[in-house]
């Protein structure tokens, strides 16, 4: 699992490679961290290439979210595959994200 | 009372009339017999002058038996001495006195008011040969003749007579000739008949044959006898009467002649042979006592009358106010209660009954009123009732899955309440390939037990949403509802699980039915005698547990069904449930709905007519499910750390891949076991604590399955409440999501606690296409 974060056109965006098991989690939630952080910057989770997520991972993405709703930013989830998006669906995550 | 008093008075009157015509008949009989003796002691007297008048001439006679003419003088004065006598004869043998010839008798008969005197016989009337003078002749003593008719020639009449008649002898003794002294028969009967004790009375008389010589029918003297008649119509009073007067008795009869009652006073008339009889009707003898007996009793009855129109005069004038209290009252009970009511100003009775009346009045005005609001109160309850009713229905569930629905269980259920509402529950339901089901009598009838069935109910779904033991179940129940259950009501409660893939039931019994298996024979499922649900909050209940195998059929029912009864209060008892349930098995109609179809039946066809006297509550539930061979089985070990993740997911991934799940499926699989094992891994065991988690993967051509075991603490993640998955990312809390991941994926969950081994079981159909 690999996490990269990266400001572009003045948005913060983390791109996530791999699959984010339970295993993978702790470290993902280290990775993606800053993005507490960022102040009045929309962010962008990029998902082309995570393969796999379980409920850990969408924690990570609820905490992030929350986090940024909290202080009026908003969060927009890039590329997922099917994969992924029907663990979204599942779980009604795709109520709550924007998807771009 | 006036009958009573009427009925005493006429009574007494019965008794004196009775007395009095007792008195009557002796008054009658002694006047009868008194007039009887009487006349027939002057009948005996005139006879007597008779008899002493013709010796006294005889005397003369036989004196100067020389002087012939001397005879028309004795003859003349026999007569004249007694006027009353008919005739008289002086007669003598033929040639007696030569110079009259062969014929000499001096003849004297009254003729008007003159006496003639002349000499009778002549060739035409050769006396010699009359009965009058041969009998003294040839007796040789006086006697009387029976009567005859003597003819006179000077007048060509003749007369019915009867003679006293004796020989006239000279001094050497000889006959020389007959004194005969004849009474008119007719004169004879005017004198006996002349008394007559009653104006309808009347005399007769008869000879020594029988003959009538008096008898007030003119047509019968001298031609009938007494015996006449019943030779017609055979008579044997009046034969008797006849034969007693010929003897010369004498008495009394009642008879009956010419269609009336008569008393008969009769004696024997002297020397003459003859015997008289004094006919005296009933109905004169009575007739002043009948005549004062009617006064009397038109006295009476004109006096009873009198005293009936006064009563009901009396009756009427008192009833009045009760006759009008009654029209109102008659008003007021067709439905004017306001109608007013007359006010008599009376202190008696009546006007005490009208014053009650009048406060009965204003209780009834008071008391419709009431009514009116009553029952517009009861209609809106029975509608309220109606309405829950129908809640209470709904309540329960109306699908029932079968054969075509499932493949490993089917189930029916039926509730028949006995009034609108009712105490018994039944509830079922699946959660993680698990039956939970359960089977309820509230103790009562009708509203409360309606009420505490529902809360018995909700209950029940509220507390196995988070536990799967039924005795954890019933415990939890048992404290929630006995909390809150200030009346004293309870439930007798059957909780099963019925483990779907292994057929394993678990149940706890509180206090209801055992069910009947029916499968390999009928028996009961043996229970525990644990407590109903609802008094002891504290009760701990014991859980049991039971292998159903295919094909058995877990018959559930209340007591309603084993209480029902006939119209004789006999009860259809638990032998005839078994009987009914090994019959069903023997024709291999033991199917759910078949099962409580033929309960059912058996059940209308014993109650008959009756009233359904309690709710009646049956369910059925038979394991279907074929167990199919294991196609493959594999099987990894992992610490509980979740680093060891990938490892797992690599060995989910090939199994899927194995059973040829697509890659969705197969993440979808992966992510669910991926959930379930790390949940063990973080809670099971205590932190820092090694323990291995044991996973399973089996597939058959239906299934796949993964059994997680561990041999940590009892955790049961099914139990946790499912997310929302609507609530918007403020609301939504960090974690629930693992447990909703795994219900979402697969096809089932499933949680058991066995042999201290936390044992969860996820299942996934495999489409035959993939």
């Amino acid at each position: 699992m690999k996490t990269t974060i990266q400001e572009q056109d003045g948005k913060m965006v983390a791109i996530l490679v791999g699959s984010l098991d339970t295993a993978a989690a702790p470290e993902t939630e280290k990775a993606m961290s800053p993005l507490n952080d960022v102040e009045g910057k929309d962010i962008i989770i990029d998902c082309t290439e995570l393969e796999y997520i379980s409920s850990a991972g969408l924690r990570i993405f609820l905490g992030i979210l929350q986090n940024a709703q909290g202080k009026g930013g908003q969060v927009y989830i890039k590329g997922i595959n099917e994969n992924v998006r029907t663990i979204f669906a599942i779980t009604g995550f795709c109520n709550i994200f924007k998807f771009m | 009372m006036v009958v009573s008093a009427a009925i005493l008075f006429v009574a007494a009157l019965g008794y004196m009339f009775f007395q009095a015509r007792d008195a009557v008949y002796h008054e009658a009989m002694n006047r009868a017999t008194q007039i009887l003796d009487k006349t027939s002691l002057r009948v005996d007297s005139i006879l007597n002058r008779v008899e002493v008048a013709s010796d006294m001439t005889r005397w003369l006679v036989e004196r100067h038996t020389n002087q012939a003419d001397s005879m028309f003088v004795y003859s003349r004065s026999m007569l004249e001495n007694n006027p009353d006598f008919y005739n008289c004869s002086v007669a003598f043998e033929p040639y007696y006195f030569e110079e009259k010839g062969r014929y000499f008798s001096a003849y004297t008969k009254h003729v008007g008011d003159s006496i003639r005197t002349i000499q009778g016989g002549s060739d035409s009337y050769q006396y010699f040969f009359a009965d009058w003078y041969l009998m003294p002749k040839l007796l040789d003593r006086p006697c009387w003749t029976e009567p005859y008719f003597d003819y006179d020639v000077a007048t060509n009449t003749s007369e019915m007579v009867t003679s006293y008649c004796q020989a006239i002898k000279d001094k050497r003794g000889k006959m020389i000739g007959v004194i005969n002294t004849s009474l008119s028969i007719n004169w004879l009967s005017n004198t006996i008949s002349a008394v007559k004790p009653y104006p309808h009375s009347y005399s007769i008389m008869i000879g020594r044959g029988g003959t009538y010589f008096v008898h007030p029918d003119s047509t019968k003297i001298t031609r009938q006898t007494i015996f006449t008649q019943t030779l017609e119509q055979p008579d044997t009073a009046m034969m008797a009467l006849g034969y007693a007067m010929q003897r010369g008795e004498s008495g009394m009869k009642l008879m009956h002649l010419d269609g009336k009652d008569n008393y008969v006073f009769y004696k024997p008339l002297g020397k003459t042979g003859c015997s008289m009889a004094i006919v005296c009707p009933e109905s004169d003898i009575f007739r002043s006592f009948d005549r004062l007996q009617n006064t009397i009793m038109g006295i009476v009855a004109v006096g009873l009358l009198l005293m009936l129109y006064f009563f009901i005069r009396i009756i009427t004038f008192e009833l009045d106010p009760l006759r009008r209290l009654a029209t109102e009252a008659e008003t007021i009970a067709s439905g004017q209660f306001d109608a007013e009511l007359p006010d008599f100003q009376r202190v008696d009775e009546i006007g005490q009954l009208s014053h009650s009346f009048g406060n009965m009045q204003q209780s009834l005005v008071k008391y419709i009123d009431e009514l009116k609001k009553t029952t517009a109160q009861k209609a809106t309850i029975e509608s309220d009732l109606r309405i829950a009713s129908k809640i209470q229905l709904g309540m329960l569930p109306e699908k029932f899955p079968t054969r075509a629905d499932r493949d490993d269980v089917q189930l029916f259920a039926s509730l028949t309440p006995a009034k609108e509402v009712g105490g018994d529950l039944f509830d079922f339901y699946f959660r993680d390939e698990k039956l939970f089901f359960c089977i309820g009598d509230v103790s009562g009838k009708g509203v409360p037990a309606s009420l505490f069935m529902a809360v018995t109910r909700s209950t029940f779904r509220t507390v196995s949403a988070h536990e799967s033991m039924p005795d954890r179940i019933v415990t939890i129940m048992n404290k929630t509802i006995a909390d809150m259950n200030k009346n004293h009501m309870f439930v007798t409660l059957f909780v099963g699980v019925l483990d779907l893939p292994t057929g394993r039931l678990h149940y706890c019994n509180a206090g209801h039915d055992a069910p009947l298996l029916v499968g390999a024979g009928v028996g009961e499922l043996p229970c525990d005698s644990n407590i109903p649900v609802g008094f002891m909050p504290q009760w701990k209940f014991s859980l049991q547990e039971a292998q159903i195998f295919t094909g058995t059929t877990i018959f559930l029912f209340t007591d309603g069904l084993t209480e029902a009864m006939d119209a004789n209060k006999v009860q259809f008892q638990m032998q005839r449930v078994n009987e009914v349930a090994a019959r069903a098995l023997e024709n291999q109609q033991h199917e759910p709905r078949q099962l409580i179809e033929q309960m059912t039946e058996a059940v209308h066809q014993f109650v008959g007519d009756a009233e359904q006297s309690d709710d009646l509550t049956m369910m059925a539930i038979q394991y279907i499910r074929q167990q199919s061979d294991a196609k493959m089985q594999k099987s990894i070990v992992l610490p509980n750390d979740i680093q060891e993740v990938p490892q797992l997911n690599a060995f989910v991934e090939d199994v899927c891949q194995t059973v040829g799940f697509d890659e969705i499926e197969t993440m979808k699989i992966k992510v669910a076991v991926e959930e379930a094992v790390v949940n063990v891994m973080k809670y099971a065991y205590p932190t820092g604590q090694h323990g291995d988690v044991n996973i399973e993967a089996a597939f058959n051509d239906t299934r796949l399955k993964f059994t997680i075991i561990d041999s940590g603490k009892p955790f049961d993640p099914t139990v946790q409440s499912a997310v929302d998955t609507s609530l918007s990312a403020k609301e939504r809390k960090i974690g629930g999501l693992g447990i909703h991941i795994m219900r979402q994926n697969m096809d089932s969950i499933n949680y058991e606690r066995m042999n201290d081994l936390n044992v969860l079981t996820l299942r996934k159909k495999i489409n035959k296409k993939s």
